[in-house]
C-alpha cells in the first residue's frame, strides 16, 4: 500500500486521537457557556427567529401507531411548528414503567443529558429539581393564578415552580345504570351522595342472580386511597413536613372502607384487583360501582351498546365529614436546565404551549380533530374544552375543582408501597384496628418524609 | 514469556471473548454489587457507609418478611420440585424408547413458554372469586371457596403450590437421562435376591442419583432464592400486607423503585451469601463418591 508522504499517523495514535476527541467532546460544555442567561419568555422572540431543534420525551409514544398519546403529541408538534417554524421537535418514546423511569434518570441525573421538555409525574419532578436539573418555569402573575394551586404547589420546590402543570386526573365513582335499575336503587342525584347513601347502594347492588353469578356493589382497583380523605383525613400537613394519615379523620376515612369489605359488597379479591380486570368487571355487569379515573370515559365511549346517560353514568366520590373530595393524580411538562439558552427557551415555549390555552382549539381545528386534553387541564383557561368533546367529560372537568392531588414527595413509593398499603391492607382483612394500623406507620412515614425534606 | 504462556497462548485466545463477556456481564456487576452495599448509592452517586446498609436491613420487618417467604418458598418449592421430577422420571424409565422420548418433552414443554404468561395463568387459576379454576375444581367436592391471592393467609401458599404444581420439566429430564445409564446388573441382582420395585427404586436409583440429585438441588434452590415474576404477576408485587414479597422483589422495588441502589445491593449481597452458604451445605451433605 502506498504510503503518503509528509506526517504519517500509525494505527495507535490515530485510535488515540479518536478516543481524546471523543472524551473532550463528552465533556465539552454544549452551546452557549455558563450562565448565558435565563430562559427567554414563552413567547420570547429570542428563540422566536433562530432556528433551534429540541427533544421532547414523551411517555406511550409510539410512532405511527393510534394510542391517544402518541396521536396527540403528533398533533401538538404540527401545531406548534405551525406557529414556531424555526423550531424543530423530535419526540422519543416509552412505555410507562420503570425502565422508562430508569432511561429519565440515568439521562437527566447521570449524564446530565436527555430531553429538553419531558412529561413527568409525581416525585419524579422533585427529585429532578432537587438535583439541579429543572428549569424554572417562567410564569407571569397571571399565569400563576390562571393554575389549579394544588397542581401548582405539587410542582413548587423550595418556593419555585419546576414544572408545568398539564393536567388532572380526577378519580370518582362510574355507575352502571342498568344495575341500578335492575335492584330499584336511584342513582345520585347531580352525581352527588352521602357514604351512608353509597353504602346502602352498594349493599343493594350486592346480589346473586338466579344463574348463579354474583353481583358486586362495589369495586375499585388496587391503588387508591380515596377513601381516607372523604372525611378531611390528608397524608401530611399543610407544609408537608409532618405525616397526618394516622389523624383521626383518616382513620375515620379508613373505617368507612374497612366497612366495604366487612359488608362484602366489593369482591373477594379486591386487593389484588387490578385496573384491566376491575374495568372488564364493570363493563359486564359484574360490578355496579367503579372507582376508576377520568381515562375511562373513553374505554365507555369506544362501545356503542354502552352509552352514557342511559347505560352508565358518573358520580362524585362518597362525601363524609369533610369537603367534597376527589382523589387525583397530576401531569405536568418539565423543562430540563442546560446551559444551550436558545434550546432552553424554545423548550419553554414549547411546555407552556402544551399546557395552555391555545393548543387545544388547535387541535380540534385540525382534519380530522385531534382531541388533546386526555384529562382536564390544570389551568382555568384551558378547561373549557375538554369538556366539549363528550357531556361526561364537562361533568368530569367540574370534579378537577375538589380534586386532592398528592403533594409531590418524592419518598412516598416507598412509603406507600413498604408501609401504608400493607397497613391498610391488614385494616381492610380485619386484622388490625384502622387506627392501629395507620399508628404503625407513622413512625417510618414521617423519616422518610423528613428524609424527602432535607 | 512464561513456558505456558507460550505453549497454550493461543488456547487463552479462544478462551477470551467467552471470559471477556463473563468479567464484564457477570463478575464485574457482582463486584460492583458489593462495592454499593457499602454505600448510600443513588442514581446521582453516594458516599462510603460501611455497614450501615446492613444494619437497616436487619431493623426492616418488610426485609425480615421477604427472608421469611423467600426461604419458606424455597424449602417446600426444592424438596417439591425433586420428588415429583424423580417420580415422574421414574415412572417413564419403564416405557419404551419412544414412549420415553414424548413423555420427556410432555414434561418438558411448559418450559419454554414464558414465565409471565404462566404466572398470569396461575394468576386466573387462584382466582378468589367463584369463578376461579381452582375455586370451581374444588367447589365440585363440596371445598372452598377459598381467597387464595386475595388474601394474606392464603396468597404464599398459592404462589408455592403455582410452583409446585407445575412438574419440572428440566428436572424429569435430566433424571431421566440419569435412570437410563444406571447399571442393569445392580437391579437383575436385586430381583435374584427377590427385591420388589420400591425395594429396588430406594435402594439402587435413588442413592445412585445423588449426583443429578445435587445438582438439581443446587440449581432448584438458586432459582427459587431468585423468584420474582410468579410474586410480581400473581400477586401484583406482594400480595395483601406483603404476604408474598420476595427478596428480589425488594430488591426490585428497593433500587428501581425507591431509588436506594446501595440498600437494594445489600439486599443482593445477602442473596448471594444465602445461596452460597446454602449451596456449601447442600455439597457437603450430598456429595458423595458414586461410582457405577
Amino acid at each position: 500500500m502506498e504510503r503518503r508522504s509528509g506526517t504519517t499517523i500509525s494505527r495507535r495514535r490515530f485510535l488515540q486521537s479518536v478516543a481524546a476527541i471523543g472524551v473532550a467532546s463528552a465533556c465539552a460544555p454544549s452551546g452557549a457557556p455558563a450562565g448565558a442567561g435565563p430562559a427567554a419568555s414563552p413567547g420570547g422572540s429570542a428563540a422566536a427567529a433562530k432556528p433551534v431543534s429540541i427533544e421532547w420525551w414523551r411517555r406511550n409514544y409510539t410512532p405511527g401507531s393510534q394510542n391517544a398519546e402518541t396521536l396527540t403529541s403528533d398533533g401538538a408538534v404540527k401545531a406548534f411548528r405551525e406557529r414556531n417554524p424555526n423550531v424543530t421537535l423530535s419526540i422519543q418514546g416509552g412505555p410507562f414503567g420503570p425502565e422508562t423511569d430508569q432511561k429519565f434518570d440515568i439521562a437527566i441525573l447521570q449524564q446530565k443529558a436527555g430531553p429538553d421538555v419531558f412529561h413527568t409525574t409525581g416525585g419524579d419532578v422533585l427529585k429532578y429539581a432537587a438535583a439541579g436539573q429543572l428549569s424554572e418555569a417562567p410564569l407571569t402573575d397571571a399565569e400563576r393564578r390562571d393554575f389549579n394551586p394544588s397542581a401548582l404547589q405539587a410542582t413548587t420546590y423550595k418556593g419555585k415552580v419546576v414544572a408545568y402543570p398539564l393536567w388532572i386526573v380526577p378519580w370518582f365513582e362510574y355507575i352502571n345504570l342498568d344495575l341500578f335499575k335492575e335492584r330499584g336503587v336511584t342513582p345520585p342525584k347531580d352525581g352527588n351522595w352521602t357514604y351512608e347513601e353509597f353504602l346502602d347502594a352498594a349493599k343493594k347492588l350486592t346480589f346473586k342472580r338466579a344463574d348463579g353469578k354474583q353481583v358486586y356493589g362495589f369495586a375499585h382497583a388496587n391503588d387508591e386511597f380515596a377513601f381516607m380523605l372523604v372525611d378531611g383525613g390528608r397524608p401530611y400537613d399543610k407544609d408537608v413536613k409532618s405525616w397526618t394519615f394516622n389523624s383521626a379523620d383518616a382513620v375515620s376515612g379508613l373505617e368507612k372502607w374497612v366497612a366495604l369489605a366487612r359488608e362484602k359488597v366489593m369482591p373477594p379479591d379486591f386487593l389484588t384487583l387490578n385496573p384491566n380486570d376491575a374495568q372488564a368487571r364493570f363493563i359486564s355487569g359484574d360490578v355496579a360501582i367503579l372507582q376508576r379515573p377520568s381515562a375511562m370515559i373513553n374505554v365507555l365511549n369506544a362501545d356503542k351498546k354502552f352509552e352514557y346517560t342511559k347505560n352508565w353514568e358518573i358520580a362524585n366520590f362518597p362525601k363524609g365529614k369533610g369537603e367534597q373530595t376527589a382523589w387525583g393524580g397530576v401531569g405536568f411538562i418539565a423543562v430540563r436546565d442546560q446551559q444551550d439558552a436558545d434550546k432552553k427557551a424554545a423548550a419553554h415555549q414549547f411546555a407552556k404551549y402544551l399546557t395552555g390555552p391555545e393548543i387545544g382549539p388547535d387541535l380540534k381545528k385540525m382534519a380530522p380533530p385531534v382531541e388533546y386534553w386526555l384529562a382536564p387541564a390544570a389551568r382555568v383557561s384551558a378547561a373549557g374544552i375538554y369538556g366539549e368533546y363528550h357531556p361526561a367529560k364537562a361533568k368530569v372537568a367540574k370534579m378537577s375543582s375538589f380534586t386532592y392531588v398528592l403533594p409531590n414527595v418524592r419518598t412516598f413509593s416507598e412509603i406507600d408501597q413498604k408501609h401504608l398499603r400493607p397497613a391498610r391492607d391488614a385494616a381492610l382483612e380485619g386484622k388490625k384496628t384502622p387506627k392501629q394500623a395507620l399508628d404503625e406507620v407513622a413512625t417510618a412515614a414521617q423519616r422518610l418524609l423528613d428524609e424527602a425534606n432535607k | 514469556m512464561p513456558a505456558t504462556l507460550r505453549r497454550h497462548g493461543s488456547s487463552y485466545l479462544f478462551v477470551l471473548p467467552t471470559f471477556s463477556f463473563f468479567v464484564v456481564f457477570t463478575l464485574l456487576p457482582v463486584v460492583q454489587a458489593f462495592a454499593l452495599s457499602l454505600q448510600s448509592a443513588t442514581i446521582v452517586g453516594g458516599e462510603w457507609i460501611g455497614l450501615e446498609n446492613f444494619a437497616t436491613l436487619a431493623d426492616d420487618p418488610v426485609f425480615r418478611q421477604a427472608l421469611g417467604n423467600t426461604v419458606l418458598y424455597t424449602v417446600v418449592v426444592v424438596a417439591a420440585q425433586i420428588v415429583l421430577a424423580l417420580v415422574v422420571a421414574s415412572l417413564i424409565q419403564p416405557l419404551g424408547r419412544k414412549n420415553q422420548t414424548f413423555y420427556r418433552a410432555l414434561f418438558y414443554l411448559p418450559l419454554v413458554n414464558s414465565a409471565i404468561l404462566v404466572a398470569m395463568v396461575w394468576r386466573w387459576i387462584f382466582n378468589p372469586n367463584p369463578f376461579g379454576l381452582a375455586n370451581t375444581a374444588l367447589g365440585t367436592v363440596g371445598l372452598g371457596p377459598f381467597l387464595w391471592i386475595g388474601s394474606s393467609d392464603e396468597a404464599l401458599i398459592a404462589v408455592i403450590l403455582s410452583s409446585v404444581l407445575t412438574i419440572p420439566g428440566g428436572g424429569v429430564v435430566l433424571y431421566s437421562a440419569a435412570i437410563s445409564s444406571l447399571p442393569r446388573e445392580l437391579y437383575e441382582a436385586a430381583d435374584v435376591e427377590g427385591a420388589g420395585w420400591f425395594t429396588k427404586w430406594w435402594r439402587i436409583t435413588v442413592p445412585l442419583l445423588k449426583p443429578t440429585t445435587l445438582y438439581l438441588v443446587v440449581i432448584y434452590t438458586i432459582l427459587a432464592f431468585q423468584v420474582f415474576e410468579r410474586v410480581y404477576v400473581m400477586t401484583n408485587g406482594g400480595g395483601p400486607n406483603n404476604a408474598t414479597i420476595t427478596i428480589v422483589q425488594l430488591i426490585y422495588s428497593t433500587a428501581f423503585q425507591f431509588g436506594r441502589y446501595g440498600l437494594a445491593s445489600a439486599m443482593a449481597v445477602v442473596l448471594f451469601l444465602m445461596a452460597v452458604a446454602v449451596a456449601v451445605v447442600q455439597f457437603r451433605s450430598l456429595r458423595s463418591d458414586v461410582e457405577y
